[in-house]
């Protein structure tokens, strides 16, 4: 029992010892602890409060009043100085960007894709590429504007396509083609591009992605414009689209092979069928002789020996299969 | 081949049937030994109407166009058994004397087809010409196509299937002995030429004049 007291002198001579390595702790100076406590400051209510301890205040510049102005702007308006580029006149290229909003090489592709799409098209495809967050001036109306440039010539359709946000994307047909393509359908159109450039997160990759598909529907409103019907009703994924493409146009291979080969084949089966009903005429006209043999004569009969069949229709029960046999009467079963 | 009364099978030479001893000395006792004046169509059981008749005579002519050597005659009439059908059709064929087939087509040339709608029985022969040619089993694929049509007494499309298939039969016999006549030919040798052929064989295939043969005989 002697020990415990000795123990207990030891742990606290050791604790003094670790003690006296840790900085130490701060002080009040002068009368600092009255002052505050004058000011209504109660010791450890800091920790007694469930608010966080608030941090240090950030130095932060103040922003300026013109900085201030400006971020009051929702969107951009494209420049005004754009504008007679974007929408004096009926577009000279398929592919209008005189913002450069495209890479040189950007436009240059795309630019070849739009070409490419006319000389395969009856339905020309105008794209506007606008920025992302521009706007089209409230004073440029672009469905008088479609139907003052694209109401002659070939038929088009006009998007305009917001670079890095395609979900803003319109599109408008050339008032030749609006009747025989519903608006539905325009819509799905669109839509699908949309998906389509979605799949890609780089805006020109986007950009390219909902050309591609955009084409691909012109190419189903060409379909409606020649009267054949729309085969998908909803909203189709571009893979079923490129396959249903790829097989139409071996269909119309095949149908324009059938109608090039159409003449040369009926006249080979005409010539065969005459060849055929020649020969069939030759035969039937055709006169058999038998050489003649000297036969001697049997049972003294001078003309005929008696050689032939006899068959009985009495009974459909016996058949002529059972009468081939032809024995005589008397060894036939009872 | 068969003999018309025992349907026993006799050789190709016989005078009289082996079995029975059938000649047509009996079918003439049965039927006549005068001979018949009739019509290469001959309806006596009275089976066949205006129409039929004709579609049956044009058919019967067209045979006669495709094979000029050939005629095909038709008689119909009850005979009471069926076992007379053969001997019967073995005599017409003997002794009949078609009023409307040119002379030069003797009865040899003839196919004659036998009806009798009481018996319910139907035969088919053939004259000498066509021996070599045709066979018994022949003439019962044409009976068995007009089988069925017999069966329902529509008689004259029996006929008319019968004669068509007839037509094909000797269409391809003719096609063959055209080709091939010794193939035929060899079918009717009778004994006597089966003996020369045995004896050419032992003689190793060479001529033998007949006096020299008869020179070693005599040795």
């Amino acid at each position: 029992m002697k020990f415990f007291p000795l123990l207990a002198a030891c742990g606290l001579l050791i604790s003094n010892g670790f003690a006296l390595d840790e900085p130490m702790l701060p002080t009040w100076h002068g009368n600092e602890r009255a002052e505050l406590q004058a000011k209504g400051w109660v010791p450890g209510a800091i920790l007694l409060s469930a608010d966080p301890v608030p941090a240090e205040p950030l130095k932060v510049e103040q922003p300026k009043p013109e900085e201030i102005a400006e971020d009051l702007k929702p969107s951009p308006e494209i420049l005004e100085k754009f504008l007679p580029a974007y929408f004096a006149e009926r577009p000279k290229n398929f592919l209008i960007d005189p913002q450069g909003l495209l890479s040189p090489a950007d436009y240059r592709d795309r630019l070849g894709f739009l070409n490419y799409h006319a000389s395969d098209s009856s339905i020309d495809l105008f794209v506007y590429v606008i920025g992302g967050e521009q706007e089209i001036p409230s004073a440029v109306r672009e469905e008088e504007m479609i139907e003052r440039f694209f109401s002659a010539g070939r038929p088009a359709a006009v998007v305009y396509y917001y670079l890095g946000a395609p979900q803003r994307s319109v599109v408008y047909l050339s008032p030749s083609i609006t009747d025989a393509v519903s608006a539905a359908e325009q819509r799905r159109a669109l839509e699908s591009s949309v998906m389509q450039a979605f799949e890609k997160t780089k805006p020109s990759e986007q950009f390219e992605k909902f050309l591609v598909q955009m084409s691909i529907r012109i190419y189903w409103m060409e379909r409606m414009l020649a009267g054949a019907p729309a085969v998908e009703s909803v909203a189709p994924i571009a893979n079923s689209n490129e396959q249903d493409a790829t097989k139409s146009a071996k269909i119309l291979w095949l149908r324009n092979l059938a109608i090039r080969s159409a003449i040369p084949t009926a006249a080979i089966l005409g010539a065969f069928m005459t060849i055929f009903g020649f020969l069939h005429w030759l035969r039937l006209r055709a006169r058999h002789r038998f050489p003649e043999f000297e036969v001697e004569p049997r049972l003294g009969g001078s003309h005929a020996a008696g050689i032939g069949a006899v068959i009985s229709f009495a009974s459909a029960g016996l058949p002529p299969a059972s009468q081939r046999d032809q024995v005589p009467d008397y060894l036939r079963r009872a | 081949m068969k003999c018309p009364r025992c349907v026993q099978r006799i050789h190709r030479a016989a005078a009289s049937c082996p079995h029975c001893g059938f000649t047509l000395a009996d079918a003439d006792a049965r039927f006549g030994d005068e001979d018949v004046r009739i019509r290469s169509l001959t309806d006596t059981a009275g089976i066949l109407r205006r129409g039929d008749r004709q579609c049956v005579e044009a058919a019967m002519e067209k045979i006669t166009c495709r094979f000029p050597q050939l005629f095909v005659a038709i008689y119909t009439g009850s005979l009471g058994e069926i076992s007379n059908i053969r001997q019967f059709g073995f005599w017409l064929l003997n002794r009949a004397a078609f009023e409307d087939v040119p002379v030069g087509k003797p009865n040899e040339a003839g196919i004659l087809i036998t009806i009798d709608p009481e018996s319910k029985a139907a035969g088919m022969v053939f004259g000498y010409l066509l021996d070599p040619f045709l066979e018994e089993a022949d003439t019962f694929e044409c009976l068995s196509r007009a089988h069925a049509y017999w069966l329902e007494g529509r008689y004259a499309d029996g006929i008319l299937r019968a004669i068509n298939h007839l037509d094909s039969i000797l269409s391809k016999r003719s096609r063959q002995a055209r080709r091939d006549p010794e193939h035929f030919e060899r079918r009717i040798l009778g004994p006597a030429h089966l003996g020369d052929l045995v004896r050419r064989i032992r003689a190793g295939h060479r001529i033998v004049a007949p006096e020299q043969e008869s020179t070693e005989v005599t040795r």
